[in-house]
């Protein structure tokens, strides 16, 4: 058992939608690559998610009944959090050595509190 | 339909707790995430450790912070598994509440 890392991806969205269908397919083909050399390595993948466009986003302040919901995401920047992979290796260095092979503009690398 | 449920938070807010206070929290978490697992509506969870931590790709330049310098910073999130957006929403009204925290709630793709 290793450190848990996630790797945050960021990216303009507005790119995204503009892609034609081959370069979708072409982006989705380098994450599946991206998946494949992990299981290779034999790192752990222990979680991760691909999420809706951002304008799907619905946010949540307060708790409970009184609890206010709007649309939208938290944040109006150009680059929106797009998804991310949980994984499992022995070193923060191992964890950004994965994270530059993601074919993503944007990688945030950050620990997970280990409980 | 699998939803996940960002947290951001206030992080220099949150430092500043009493750590019982911060430990409270932390335990709140868990009971929640227990009771959605006796649900079935937990799929996996992950608290974050503090943004200053993080190290950021940006075009495959490596540099030492998050990749936003603002205040309000992504601390964990749940991914969760609920027949539609209502019920990730209900879940969301039950997360114990920190500093500054905004729960953002996204549908992710199958």
């Amino acid at each position: 058992m290793g450190m848990e890392f996630l790797l945050l991806i960021h990216g303009a969205e507005e790119a995204w939608e503009r892609a034609t269908d081959e370069q979708r397919r072409q982006t989705y083909a380098e994450y599946e690559e991206f998946g494949a050399a992990l299981a290779r390595a034999g790192v752990k993948v222990t979680g991760g998610a691909e999420l809706a466009a951002s304008g799907s986003a619905a946010i949540v302040r307060g708790r409970g009944p009184g609890a206010v919901v709007t649309d939208g995401p938290f944040t109006e920047a150009r680059e929106q959090f797009g998804g991310f992979y949980a994984i499992d290796v022995d070193s923060r260095a191992e964890a950004v050595e994965w994270a530059k092979r993601l074919p993503a503009e944007i990688v945030e690398v950050r620990g997970t509190v280990q409980p | 339909m699998r939803f996940v449920i960002l947290l951001y938070g206030d992080e220099v807010a949150e430092a500043a707790l009493p750590k019982e206070q911060l430990q409270e929290i932390v335990r709140q978490h868990g009971a929640l995430g227990t009771k959605l697992a006796a649900d079935g509506k937990m799929i996996n969870g992950e608290g974050l450790l503090p943004s200053e931590t993080a190290t950021t790709l940006r075009d495959g330049v490596v540099s030492d912070g998050p990749y936003a310098e603002s205040r309000e910073q992504l601390g964990g999130l749940y991914i969760v598994d609920c027949v539609d957006l209502d019920e990730a929403l209900d879940i969301a009204r039950q997360v114990p509440p920190s500093p500054g925290l905004v729960v953002e709630v996204r549908p992710a793709m199958s």
